[in-house]
């Protein structure tokens, strides 16, 4: 089997519509997280989230409406797997058992023959919250510096770090934005937590992976071909990595698909993020990265006047 | 030259692979003498368990542990009260203003993330530069005087902060021990946080309980019942002309207070009488709040003797249609002795009512003291009060010299052993806060490592057949790679005593997919060589050769990543950062040496050819 031997896309004229393609994306990403708010999860928020499992099928409205007056405020419902489970999330404040006493008492007395018991608790104080979200911060900063700083040593041009870099914001922000937009259609958790940030790292990862690839190939070329115009290099460089980058993509897509479809519940927001992020992260080495870098490049290289 | 070479590489092969299965050997034994157990009898598991316990505990420490996520357990974080702590230690010169500073303090430390020692002292010198801080703080053993100046006293605070931390971690490691939990872990985070990890627990209530019980044991004395009567009329005649819009208010729910009618709102919800002369009253369980909230007003406050305030009994003495009544017991807000002076406590039975009770032991200082209090009060009761609430108040009877005591009242066998536990470990010496807490049941568990472990077998499955279908022979070899990458991986984790979490399978399912892009790199080269005319084993060589650069660079920069990852995540996302990180160094190792070597194995001679789709 043979995908993409020796092709000659010219990656850079596509450049037009992409742009195009992803300033939408990325506009209307800003846009919903600015609109929606994002929807921060316990880890990030501070509450108290518990799962519960009942033996039999309920119902989340009435659920919803059961707690609401006992809790003194509408608690987040969703279902957990199944219809079965509900993961609960409250910011009812008080101590953790007698919520949890609470909570249980009127599921009881809402199903009084389906049997009900926690599973999973998580209790985050606010002030944790707060920590736990500047070292979120922080890691993605740090993770970009890095990113910036390594590729600045290895490629010697800034540009191409600026290009690295503009790719991640590309895909961290989309994929945010996306999150923000799906949010209240879905039926698993899509909340941004810590699990959401260690996958926003690890796409940052892979998506890098790719565009180090590309770059590598074009610093490679400009070796061989020293009198080839910058542009249609880059064209090159991404053409003769083209099947790597796509093949690459197709086994990643498959790990995290099973993952999402096989993982369980506790990691179905998070493999849904990696599915988002590996093609975004493809899409973004092959257009977002090496255009910016095409283009950055050439004002440079442009005397000034 | 080159078969040297391979020599060196197969013999790096061997030695990791020997490593790996070293390894994981405990854990492969400790699963099968897990199935070995649970395939046995109920009556035979005890006793094989006993038999062989050194051998099996030894093979659990060195086995593969999985997280809390994965086994079931709890995860708390707790933090230690530190501007608690600065506030007791000024003992009795705290004032107002010192409450203030340190209410402000604490307000901006947690807003801004900043250290509460470092703000109380900002804070305190702001409102007066030339304020002493040796105003409040004394202490004979680190020589704080009047004259100590705000860095000695500062460096005392600190100090004593620290100790604080430190105590607090052994009390709680003394209370986990005794509540028995096999390899509980204790661990200080940053200046003032205790990490508690669980296995295994699924009673959360209780160990919230017991992690954070203070069991502040006092014994005081009762104030003359004639004052407490009279303050009571008073107090009742308050209410009386408090006005009745109050009291629609008040009236809500199936509580004592549709039972009776009336203006006066404290009577609606509160009966002024009780078993002796020495009860204020009592109340229905769901109404003590409310009664709570009328009798903290200042003006009821100003009513009571100074030297008297009022505490609820542990448990109902009574319940009426099915509500349980408590007792507003008044005592003296003098402590006459503390839990301190405890030496021994034990779980005892009533012999009477057969309920259990928690017996304890003075040390000789506290039973001359408990001799002098018992002596001089012969015929009133003396209140026994655990955390704010009162256990009993029996009459004396006689002088007690032995310094022999009790705590009844308890509402069973657990909670006389959780106080137990509590009053021997000791007192905490500020109080500690959940500020995290995850738990994971281990049925949710079980369901986890299922997931896992079929994410891995479809994912391992699915690249696999991928590769083959794509690269032929060469994707077989990559995939040879790819399996052996996956124990190398656990070897990794087991090697370096890491905990498998759920993100930590899923870093290794995601190290599936992306461990093969190394082999990816470098069969495109070969096949982009063997199209520019080369000879095969030429093609092999440049291939793997040209690959290299792209495959250095782009894995470092994911290694990068998953540095960052674990040094900023905390649980379950560290676990995910190691499985990363140990994938991408031992996927480096199989896709680059492993894969030449078979590579270079089947291409010897000059004939053998081998495909790369």
């Amino acid at each position: 089997m043979k995908w993409f031997e020796s092709p000659t896309y010219d990656f850079i004229k596509g450049q037009k519509i992409m742009y195009v393609v992803s300033g939408v994306l990325f506009v209307s990403s800003i846009i919903a997280v600015l609109t929606m708010g994002l929807n921060y999860g316990i880890d990030f928020r501070g509450g108290k989230e518990f799962v519960f499992d009942f033996e039999n099928n309920v119902e989340v409205t009435e659920i919803r409406s059961a707690l609401t007056e006992p809790l003194g405020g509408t608690p987040e419902l969703k279902l957990f797997g199944s219809e079965s489970e509900i993961l609960l999330r409250t910011d009812a404040e008080g101590d953790i058992s007698v919520i949890q006493n609470l909570i249980l008492s009127n599921l009881q007395e809402l199903y009084p023959d389906n049997p009900v018991r926690v599973i999973k608790t998580d209790l985050v104080g606010p002030r944790f919250a707060e920590d736990l979200k500047i070292a979120a911060i922080n890691s993605i900063l740090f993770a970009v510096a890095v990113v910036f700083i390594y590729i600045l040593i290895r490629f010697k041009g800034w540009y191409f770090s600026a290009g690295a870099v503009a790719a991640l914001i590309h895909d961290v922000v989309i994929v945010l934005g996306i999150f923000t937009v799906i949010e209240p259609i879905v039926n698993f958790n899509v909340t941004i937590d810590q699990a959401l940030i260690a996958a926003f790292l690890t796409i940052v990862g892979y998506s890098l992976n790719d565009t180090v690839v590309v770059f590598d190939r074009i610093r490679e070329n400009s070796l061989i071909y020293k009198t080839m115009e910058f542009k249609d290099m880059i064209n090159k460089s991404l053409n003769d990595t083209l099947s790597r980058t796509v093949i690459t993509s197709v086994t990643t897509l498959f790990v995290v698909t099973v993952l999402f479809i096989f993982g369980g519940e506790v990691l179905k927001g998070f493999a849904f993020a990696l599915v988002i992020g590996v093609i975004l992260g493809t899409y973004s080495s092959l257009f977002v990265a090496s255009s910016i870098v095409v283009e950055l490049q050439k004002r440079a290289s442009q005397p000034k006047s | 030259m080159k078969k040297q070479n391979n020599g060196f590489k197969i013999g790096t092969i061997v030695v990791f692979l020997a490593m790996t299965i070293m390894y994981l050997f405990p854990t492969i034994q400790w699963n099968l003498e897990q199935r070995h157990i649970n395939g046995m009898p109920e009556a035979e598991q005890a006793q094989y368990s006993e038999e062989n316990r050194e051998r099996l505990q030894s093979l659990q420490e060195n086995s593969l542990s999985l997280g809390l996520d994965l086994q079931g357990g709890m995860y708390v974080t707790l933090e230690v009260g530190v501007n608690q702590l600065v506030l007791e230690l000024a003992g009795e010169f705290a004032d107002e203003t010192l409450r203030d500073i340190i209410s402000v303090a604490q307000g901006r430390s947690v807003d801004q993330g900043t250290e509460f020692i470092t703000e109380f002292l900002a804070e305190f010198e702001s409102r007066d530069p030339n304020a002493m801080l040796s105003r409040y703080y004394r202490s004979d053993v680190d020589n704080i005087t009047r004259r100590s100046t705000n860095e000695e006293v500062e460096t005392y605070l600190r100090g004593q902060v620290g100790s604080a931390v430190d105590r607090a971690m052994e009390i709680v490691r003394s209370r986990v021990d005794r509540y028995g939990v096999t390899e509980p872990s204790i661990l200080k985070q940053g200046n003032s946080r205790l990490v508690v990890e669980l296995p295994g627990v699924d009673d959360e209530e209780r160990v919230r309980d017991l992690l954070r019980g203070t069991a502040r044991l006092e014994f005081r004395l009762t104030p003359n019942a004639e004052d407490m009567n009279s303050a009571k009329r008073q107090i009742v005649n308050y209410f009386e002309n408090a006005g009745s819009e109050e009291a629609d208010s008040l009236a809500t729910g199936d509580s004592l207070a549709t039972q009776q009618t009336g203006g006066n709102p404290l009577l609606q919800i509160f009966s002024p009488q009780g078993r002796s002369e020495y009860v204020f009253g009592y109340a229905a369980g769901p109404d003590t709040a409310r009664v709570n909230d009328l009798i903290s007003r200042e003006e009821v406050q100003n009513l009571l003797p100074r030297s008297a305030e009022l505490m609820w009994g542990a448990q109902p003495f009574a319940t009426d249609q099915g509500l349980e009544l408590f007792e507003l017991i008044p005592v003296r807000t003098q402590v006459e002795m503390t839990g301190d002076v405890i030496s021994e406590a034990s779980v005892e039975f009533d012999p009477n009512t057969n309920e259990a009770q928690v017996a304890m032991a003075m040390d000789s200082d506290g039973s001359r003291r408990w001799a002098r209090i018992t002596g001089a009060n012969i015929g009133r009761p003396v209140a026994i009060v655990l955390d704010g609430y009162v256990y009993s108040y029996p009459n004396v009877i006689t002088k007690i010299n032995n310094g022999r005591s009790s705590i009844t009242g308890l509402s069973g066998l657990q909670e006389a052993e959780d106080l137990v536990n509590i009053l021997l470990s000791g007192a905490l010496p500020a109080p500690l806060d959940i500020i995290e807490e995850r738990t994971v049941g281990a049925s949710l568990g079980e369901e986890s490592i299922q997931a896992g472990f079929y994410s891995v077998l479809f994912g391992l499955v699915a690249v696999a057949i991928f590769m083959i279908a794509y690269y032929h022979a060469g994707g077989g070899i990559a995939d040879l790679a790819l399996i052996l990458n996956v124990i190398f991986i656990l070897g990794i984790l087991a090697a370096f005593n890491a905990t498998l979490t759920l993100p930590g399978i899923a870093g290794i399912v995601l190290t599936i997919g992306m461990a093969v892009d190394a082999n990816v790199l470098i069969f495109d080269r070969i096949r982009e060589e063997l199209r520019a005319g080369k000879t095969l084993r030429a093609a092999i060589d440049n291939g793997y050769s040209n690959a290299m650069s792209a495959i250095v660079d782009a894995n470092v920069t994911t290694f990068f990543v998953g540095v960052i990852l674990f040094s900023f995540g905390v649980g379950p996302i560290k676990g995910f950062a190691i499985t990363l990180m140990a994938g991408i160094a031992s996927s480096l190792f199989s896709a680059i040496v492993i894969t030449r070597v078979v590579v270079d194995y089947l291409t010897r001679e000059k004939t053998s050819t081998i495909s790369f789709g």
